[in-house]
């Protein structure tokens, strides 16, 4: 593992290092297999959520849905859909973060920095009209920070009871 | 019935699956994302990015002349090829990079009506193999046609005193200043929001059916010259954020409706509304 970043979860950082040295074409082959395997992201059938959202933002050109699942020990698995007008880096970039991110818990998620992302994606394709990438995980980061309040006010409930 | 006035330059889906192979015709998709080309694209498609391609990296321009010699070999295109393009977002960068051809003086071109997403719609094949053509010996363009179709910053200052038609094609709400981006984009780096004083707007969805296709010519010519007062000689210029919608609306107007006279002010709003000095109007 190399330029490893103690803030990212191992799963991520395994992502990041696996396109750390590739040169710009296989970057991009990687980034279109990624991007065909997002619909793998989609809630399964009879899957129940924590907490799902779903909504078109004025960031993103289509629809995206996040839906969260938390075990009985907070650690997290993150589904996902996308509209079909959904641009292919945005694609790729929730296809890897479903994958980079899995078993994390909403602290390790918020806490996850975006420098991450020029390393995947690579110089060249960050630019004007391609800002999208990002959008995914502020997505997740707000699906985690939703979590978190729902659990605050929970405990603050039940304590006050 | 009023006709295009230059109806060779659009094609439609079914004239395109006939000509696949047609050597005298090299199809060119131009798309917004940038990866969407090597998900699938038309047989025989090469791809033209707007910025790696056709911008310069180091100066805000388009590339050399010797450059986009290079660009034309490397894509088995010569000085007589149709260069047909089309892509995503109802064809804003095949319009675009049809008008930068066009400052090269690469005059045989056209665009497919509808581009990517009306070709995928009728389920017409795409592919995923790029395609290798023979260099071609394409002479470097000696002359660029800036002053003909392309609009500066000085030119569109000394226009605003002509009250001559400045045609606003950005969606309502950067027009009036309320979006300093497109609705669905980030920031793009405007540090003002409203418009060109006196531009009208005249968003460039205006030109097209919900399909992505163009209106017909009777319904260009209600919008832009019964309602703009827009005519085949008069001067006008069209501006959006970073010149790929206007270009959307210069090709409307110079090749359907045939107006000679048409620039594309490709600077526009991330320049206008970042100068210094430069006035603007708000409603």
């Amino acid at each position: 593992m190399q330029n490893v970043d103690p803030s990212l979860p191992v799963h991520l950082q395994e992502v990041v290092d696996l396109f750390a040295h590739l040169p710009e074409q296989e970057k991009r082959e990687l980034l279109i297999a990624y991007s065909d395997r997002s619909v793998e992201c989609s809630p399964k059938e009879g899957e129940n959520f924590t907490l799902s959202d779903i909504r078109k933002d004025e960031e993103c050109t289509d629809s995206v849905g996040v839906f969260l699942k938390a075990d009985s020990q907070n650690r997290l698995l993150f589904r996902m859909t996308l509209g079909p007008h959904v641009q292919t880096l945005t694609r790729a970039m929730a296809s890897i973060l479903c994958q980079g991110l899995a078993g994390s818990t909403a602290e390790e998620v918020m806490a996850v920095p975006s420098g991450f992302v020029p390393k995947i994606v690579g110089t060249e394709l960050v630019r004007q009209r391609s800002q999208t990438v990002y959008y995914i995980l502020a997505r997740m980061k707000g699906a985690c920070r939703q979590l978190l309040a729902e659990r605050r006010q929970a405990n603050l409930a039940s304590s006050a009871s | 019935m009023k006709e295009y006035a230059h109806p060779d330059a659009l094609v439609e889906t079914a004239w395109l699956a006939e000509h696949l192979q047609d050597p005298g015709v090299r199809i060119i998709e131009s798309n917004e994302d940038v990866l969407l080309y090597d998900t699938g694209h038309i047989p025989g498609a090469v791809h033209i990015d707007w910025r790696a391609d056709l911008n310069d990296p180091l100066v805000r321009d388009y590339i050399a002349p010797d450059r986009f010699a290079a660009l034309c070999r490397k894509n088995g295109i010569s000085e007589t090829t149709t260069c047909l393009f089309y892509g995503d977002k109802s064809n804003w960068w095949a319009c675009y990079a049809l008008w930068a051809f066009r400052l090269y003086g690469h005059g045989r071109v056209k665009i497919l009506n509808g581009g990517r997403d009306k070709w995928i719609r009728e389920g017409r094949p795409l592919v995923r193999e790029k395609p290798v053509y023979p260099e071609t010996s394409y002479a470097v363009p000696t002359v660029r046609h800036d002053k003909e179709i392309r609009a500066f910053y000085e030119d569109v200052r000394a226009f605003l005193s002509t009250g001559g038609p400045l045609i606003d094609v950005r969606s309502p709400g950067e027009y009036t200043g309320e979006l300093l981006h497109m609705p669905e984009y980030p920031q793009e780096g405007a540090l003002r929001g409203g418009h060109i004083p006196g531009a009208r707007s005249v968003p460039w969805k205006t030109a097209v059916r919900e399909d992505g296709s163009f209106k017909s010519a009777d319904e260009l010519s209600q919008i832009y010259e019964e309602g703009c007062g827009l005519s085949t000689d008069r001067q006008a210029i069209v501006y959006c954020r970073i010149g790929e919608r206007s270009s959307h609306t210069w090709f409307v107007l110079s090749y359907l409706l045939g107006h000679k006279k048409v620039r594309n002010y490709d600077g526009s709003w991330t320049e206008w509304g970042n100068k210094v000095g430069a006035p603007i109007e708000r409603p």
